[in-house]
């Protein structure tokens, strides 16, 4: 049995872990807060933006914007995902690149080459060993400067598109659904996905558009990608906030239990020893007794 | 049909305005329009300048630097960076970048694309000292 002394020490041990995962888990809290508002005022622009500029591609020929080219031969496919710098946030990041993973192995068969684009250094540093093409990292994204990396990340992404070195992209990141449950998604983000409902698009004939059609087309889409980008980078920043929230509720909760445990186990010991101690003293005043008896 | 609209304001920080109006006006690429109720679906780009609108008798307006109106039913859509009261601008400060600006194009030796940016600034800068 271990002495007490090793208890103790374990003891304020784990303790102190514990306050650093309780310190993590309110600051989690903090940034959630703040990201939480920023993406629930972004998602009502987003949301009317993507609309829009998805009924005007419905609705448009592909050759009006090179945003829309959709090639009959797709050889490379860029697949973009984000994932969190740091780690200590549960299954956020592991999670998601396992389904990467498994995606790229049973899904990608069609295309000549997957190149990857990664945001976040946790996806970066795992995918560093496999022989994919990376386009592209980027990390250091927070909920406060996040609008500084959407241009260049969307520029690179589009500009890879449009120059013809992807003819493909996808979009991977998670969702955030509330502080407990974030939903990856993996959606196409080029060419912009058109569907081709015949009732969609009388709809959509019906529109006037000013100045003229292909004016409007090239404003809306020429920040569709920026837009797109944006949304799922403040989506992911939030998610990641909430998802180390709770690991680290958990991770407390978890620590309070170890200590419950070990300081039981604390008074077991000293209890046994003050036994065994009693013990000895009650033996030898004893054996001193009877040994004066005799004389 | 509706006797009236639906006007949504939206920017990437903010919804601005939802609401009942009985007319909108709006600073379209082709020069400024206005919306009634049961308007035909309408899709334009905007230039830098005010959204009226009138709820009742009375009149009220945005600024906005540009941004896409979007008509469809009874309902009017607008999407901009940015919408503020003309009351809130400071037209000093509002003067002072117009003179920055303006400052900058007559010194000016980059390049076209550059220029063009500019003059998409002034145009912006002229606008939001008319609407002080």
């Amino acid at each position: 049995m271990a002495s007490l002394k090793q208890i103790s020490n374990k003891i304020s041990s784990v303790k102190g872990t514990r306050r650093i995962m309780s310190a993590m888990k309110l600051i989690a809290a903090v940034k959630l807060q703040k990201a939480q508002s920023i993406l629930m005022s972004y998602r009502p622009y987003s949301d009317s933006y993507l609309d829009i500029a998805k009924g005007l591609a419905n609705n448009s020929d592909e050759s009006l914007h090179p945003l829309l080219r959709n090639s009959e031969e797709k050889k490379s496919l860029n697949i973009v995902f984000m994932t969190s710098d740091r780690g200590l946030c549960g299954s956020f990041n592991s999670s998601l690149i396992r389904k990467i993973e498994t995606f790229i192995k049973t899904e990608t068969k069609g295309y000549e080459k997957v190149i990857i684009t990664s945001i976040g250094r946790k996806g970066r540093d795992h995918f560093k060993k496999s022989d994919l093409e990376q386009a592209g990292s980027h990390d250091g994204i927070t909920e406060r400067n996040y609008e500084n990396y959407t241009k260049n990340i969307a520029s690179e992404i589009a500009g890879n598109f449009v120059g013809g070195k992807t003819d493909e992209v996808m979009l991977v990141y998670n969702y955030f659904k509330s502080a407990l449950t974030q939903e990856m998604q993996m959606e196409k983000l080029l060419p912009i996905p058109r569907t081709q409902s015949s009732g969609e698009e009388e709809k959509q004939g019906e529109f006037i558009f000013e100045p003229n059609k292909n004016e409007v087309l090239k404003y809306v889409l020429s920040n569709y990608v920026e837009v797109r980008v944006q949304r799922a980078l403040l989506e992911s920043v939030t998610s990641e906030h909430g998802s180390r929230m709770t690991a680290m509720d958990n991770a407390t909760r978890n620590a309070d239990s170890v200590v419950r445990n070990l300081t039981l186990l604390f008074n077991k010991t000293r209890q046994a020893s003050i036994t065994t101690e009693l013990m000895d003293i009650v033996n030898g005043t004893e054996a001193l007794r009877k040994g004066g008896g005799m004389d | 049909m509706a006797d009236k609209i639906n006007l949504e304001i939206v920017t990437p920080t903010k919804v601005v305005l939802n609401t009942e109006v009985d007319e909108v006006a709006a600073p379209g690429a082709l020069g400024e329009f206005g919306v009634l109720p049961g308007h035909v679906p309408f899709i334009t780009t905007l230039n830098p300048g005010l959204v009226k609108y009138s709820e009742g008798s009375s009149e009220k307006s945005f600024f906005i630097p540009g941004g896409i109106f979007n008509v469809e039913g009874d309902k009017a859509k607008i999407l901009t960076e940015s919408a503020e009261l003309p009351s809130d601008i400071d037209s000093t400060e509002a003067n002072q970048q117009l003179e920055d600006i303006q400052n900058l194009i007559e010194g000016f030796s980059g390049s076209k694309k550059e220029l063009a940016e500019l003059n998409k600034k002034l145009k912006l800068a002229e606008a939001r000292v008319e609407a002080s």
